[in-house]
């Protein structure tokens, strides 16, 4: 390791100021820090310094991505073979056709992100954040198995260049990137993301399953015809509490990773990283909604309105978007008081835009992007709160000493 | 009073609480150690000196004086950046001649008027002990404070323990603590550890003084958190502070009337051999050299004056400070490892759950160097400094304001109740590496420039 060390500080010089490549350091300083802890001191003070860095962090949350990833691979080459009827079909031809079908969009997100998430950096003349790498894995997992790669080229660059760079970079975004780029893709080419066709790859519409209409619980519950159960209406189209929650149904690649996303979540929570008061909020969130439209007159509104609340939580990608959408610290609200509201907030309009608004099967992105650009609002005014308590206190200490 | 937020740095080599004298040195050195002072030298280079006499005043405030601590001759007055004064190097002679401050009895001092003891205080310069909130100057002798704080406890790795310092000068700090009392209409707070291991009755029986205890991690030692909690500063309040060892040099001066020229320090730190981590008495300005010399680890070492969180670092070349109760050693980490992010982190520590030592390495200590441990990064998580002040404050809002020179919020926030000091477990955790305490320190320095 010594060798490789000395290997890379022979070139150190070239990249420093007054070096031949020195525009290029960013890039250095990316590919040094990546093999070697960086031997930066403190100034100081303090002069002792915490062992957890960005990139830490940053691999942490990659870590709790893999289970949703690696779900997300299975099911989309589970979902093509039964559709398709791929004659005996096993485990490892699962995970190798949804190879097939995934790790090009990932690779495609990577790639293009990353090579201008590398540009802004160098132009800017700072160091290249390890968030791209959770926004570069995040953003291919909230879009359907059959997207055309051009599109998540597109998406993603339309994410990290209008979604965070013109904001100045990570850490000043207003929206969460990743989401910011899907919602571009949603409205400029809705024919790739949304209806029933998109969540499965279909070979050859001749010879797929009998009865495969491609409709997601969510979509199908949406259409339940008036005067039916919701709960019914979904178990004859196949889909029980049970099988909505172990996710192996049509959907966007980590949509229905709900028990992955779980894991996930725990693996946050546990390394003291991901927010769980957003967590926590977006799930009372959820319930309040669901219970309220529960208590509206079944035969006046949709059915809809009558789904069960843990029905709403296995349904579409909840889980997945509180867990990794709505917890982004950068887009989320910062105060703790303004995680539980915006938490709140985000579940009760996931459950309103998908029952009430009849253009949008999923309210899950729209709901997280509408909270971030409200998360400064409510920041403001739980600020301004302690302010006044703040000065309430200092207050009555006087009164005390009297 | 039981604080719960904050973290107790793990740091090892804490010093053993026996003080070693060390032999007078003969060449002693005066530092201009005051953040905003302007001063002008009153000697010129091989000027007779006695101890006591007067090397440099506060331009705005001729009355304070800065002292030598030996009788000798000026040997050399050196100047740093801007042509500001550096520090004043005294060549020890041979015959011991003194000037002479007043002095009283303990009793006395009770009734003692207040401009007396400021004279005193001034004309020897230990009024550059007390520090003034907000901005932590040099207390300022034309402001009568609200109150004082007198800090006897200090929950940073490491300082003097004031139950250690205060053995055989019981009388001296108590006469400082009843000077005290005189230069405020309002009152002194003593403020102490609840769980002393060795507690002296001199402090935890000291008269005429409102005693209060604080237990739980660090900053409860710090006098911000003490203001806090006792009695919290509006914008317009002025409140003094003086940690506890520092009025026993208080004490010594308007007890015997002679300026106290030894200063008591901890030398501690990872990078201190293990024999030699202990209490030093010497004589103020004596070289680091004659400190440090085998005493420390081999290896590229970091010395602090002051502790890890607060202090700044100096050379080996340099001088014991005037103010400065605190030595900390550490080495200087630039080792590269390989792939450290992968790492399951056993042998760093770190307060994250991300590594292992977040879930197991509380209970040891740790010999922490200097290494960043990561590198500078854009502020990303939120919500994390909040846990470390334990103060009502929010954190994030006031870095924030203050990055936007929005210093009117930053009052509002209540920058002015805190020093920089008390932000150092906010850098500490940082995962981006954010200087917190140099952005306070800016946000205070501006408020100061513009006036509140």
């Amino acid at each position: 390791m010594k060798f490789l060390l000395k290997q890379l500080h022979k070139n150190k010089h070239l990249f420093e100021p007054g070096g031949k490549l020195e525009i290029l350091y960013p890039l250095y300083e990316a590919q040094e820090t990546f093999m070697f802890t960086p031997a930066d001191t403190a100034k100081g003070p303090p002069h002792v310094r915490d062992g957890l860095d960005l990139k830490r962090t940053m691999i942490t949350v990659i870590l709790a991505l893999i289970p949703p990833t690696l779900f997300g691979i299975y099911n989309a080459g589970h979902q093509y073979n039964v559709v398709n009827q791929v004659p005996d079909a096993t485990f490892m031809m699962h995970v190798i056709q949804g190879l097939i079908l995934v790790m090009p969009i990932i690779l495609v997100s990577y790639i293009v992100g990353g090579l201008l998430e590398v540009a802004f950096c160098i132009i800017r003349k700072h160091e290249i954040n390890e968030g791209f790498l959770v926004t570069g894995l995040l953003f291919p997992l909230t879009l359907p198995p059959t997207i055309p790669l051009w599109q998540v080229a597109v998406g993603i660059a339309f994410g990290v260049v209008i979604g965070k760079e013109i904001f100045g970079g990570t850490g000043f975004n207003v929206l969460n990137p990743a989401l910011t780029g899907r919602a571009f893709l949603f409205f400029a080419y809705p024919v790739q993301i949304s209806g029933d066709q998109v969540w499965t790859k279909v070979a050859d519409s001749a010879h797929v399953i009998e009865g495969f209409t491609g409709a997601t619980p969510l979509a199908v519950a949406a259409a339940a015809p008036a005067g039916t159960h919701v709960v019914e209406t979904l178990r004859e189209a196949g889909f029980t509490l049970s099988s909505m929650a172990g996710g192996l149904m049509g959907g966007s690649i980590a949509e229905t990773a709900v028990i992955p996303s779980l894991i996930g979540a725990v693996i946050l929570i546990a390394m003291g990283i991901g927010a769980w008061r957003i967590m926590v909020g977006g799930v009372i969130g959820v319930a309040l909604c669901a219970f309220a439209l529960n208590l509206l007159p079944a035969d006046q509104f949709s059915p809809f309105t009558q789904l069960p609340f843990h029905y709403h939580m296995v349904m579409g990608s909840v889980v997945f978007g509180l867990v990794y959408m709505a917890t982004d610290p950068v887009s989320a609200a910062a105060t703790q008081r303004g995680k539980w509201i915006y938490g709140i907030m985000i579940g009760i309009l996931i459950v309103l835009i998908r029952v009430a608004n009849p253009a949008y099967a999923e309210g899950v992105m729209l709901a997280i992007l509408f909270m971030n650009v409200m998360a400064p609002m409510i920041d403001h005014y739980v600020v301004e709160a302690h302010i006044r308590n703040r000065k309430a206190y200092i207050k009555s200490r006087k009164v005390s000493h009297a | 009073m039981q604080i719960k937020k904050g973290l107790d740095i793990p740091l090892s080599g804490a010093p053993k609480p026996e003080i070693i004298d060390l032999p007078e040195s003969s060449t002693v050195a005066v530092y201009q150690e005051y953040e905003g002072l302007k001063a002008k030298v009153r000697v010129k280079e091989g000027d007779t000196v006695k101890q006591g006499s007067v090397l440099f005043i506060n331009k705005k405030q001729p009355d304070l004086c800065f002292c030598s601590p030996v009788a000798g001759t000026v040997k050399a007055i050196e100047y740093g950046p801007r042509r500001a004064l550096y520090r004043v190097i005294i060549e020890g002679g041979s015959k011991n001649e003194e000037e002479s401050f007043p002095s009283y009895t303990p009793d006395q001092l009770r009734g003692v008027s207040r401009a007396d003891i400021l004279k005193s205080l001034l004309a020897s310069g230990l009024l550059g002990l007390i520090r003034q909130r907000p901005f932590s100057r040099i207390a300022d002798p034309d402001v009568t404070p609200k109150s004082i704080f007198v800090n006897g406890m200090n929950t940073a790795p490491f300082s003097p323990d004031l139950h250690v310092a205060v053995q055989g000068r019981e009388k001296e700090f108590q006469a400082g603590l009843n000077a005290m009392t005189r230069l405020t209409d309002g009152d002194v707070h003593l403020c102490i550890a609840r769980d002393a291991s060795a507690p002296s009755k001199a402090v935890t029986e000291a008269a005429h003084v409102n005693i209060h205890t604080f237990a739980g991690p660090h900053p409860s030692g710090n006098s911000s958190v003490h203001i806090h909690h006792i009695d919290p500063m509006e914008p317009t309040d002025q409140v003094w502070v003086v940690k506890g060892v520092d009025l026993i040099r208080i004490g010594e001066l308007l007890i015997a009337g002679r300026y106290p020229d030894t200063q008591l320090f901890t030398l501690a730190g990872p990078g201190v051999k293990e024999e030699a981590r202990g209490y030093y008495r010497a004589r103020i300005g004596t070289p680091l050299e004659a400190v440090l010399k085998d005493r420390l680890q081999d290896g590229e070492q970091r010395i602090v004056s002051g502790n890890v969180l607060a202090g700044a670092a100096v050379k080996a070349d340099e001088h014991v400070r005037f103010a400065e109760s605190a030595l900390t050693v550490i080495p200087e980490g630039r080792e590269q490892y390989f792939m450290g992010w992968l790492a399951p982190g056993i042998n760093k520590f770190s307060v994250s759950r991300a590594y292992l030592s977040g879930w197991f390495g509380h209970k040891r200590k740790w010999d922490l160097t200097t290494s960043l441990n990561g590198s500078y990064r854009s502020m990303v998580l939120t919500g994390l400094y909040d846990k470390y002040v334990p103060m009502n404050i929010m954190v994030d809002y006031l870095v924030r304001a203050v990055l936007a020179h929005d210093t009117d919020e930053a009052i509002r926030l209540g920058i002015l109740g805190t020093d920089p000091e008390d932000f150092a477990l906010c850098s500490f955790v940082c995962p981006s590496k954010m200087d917190i305490c140099g952005v306070i320190k800016q946000g205070l320095e501006e408020i100061e420039k513009e006036g509140i």
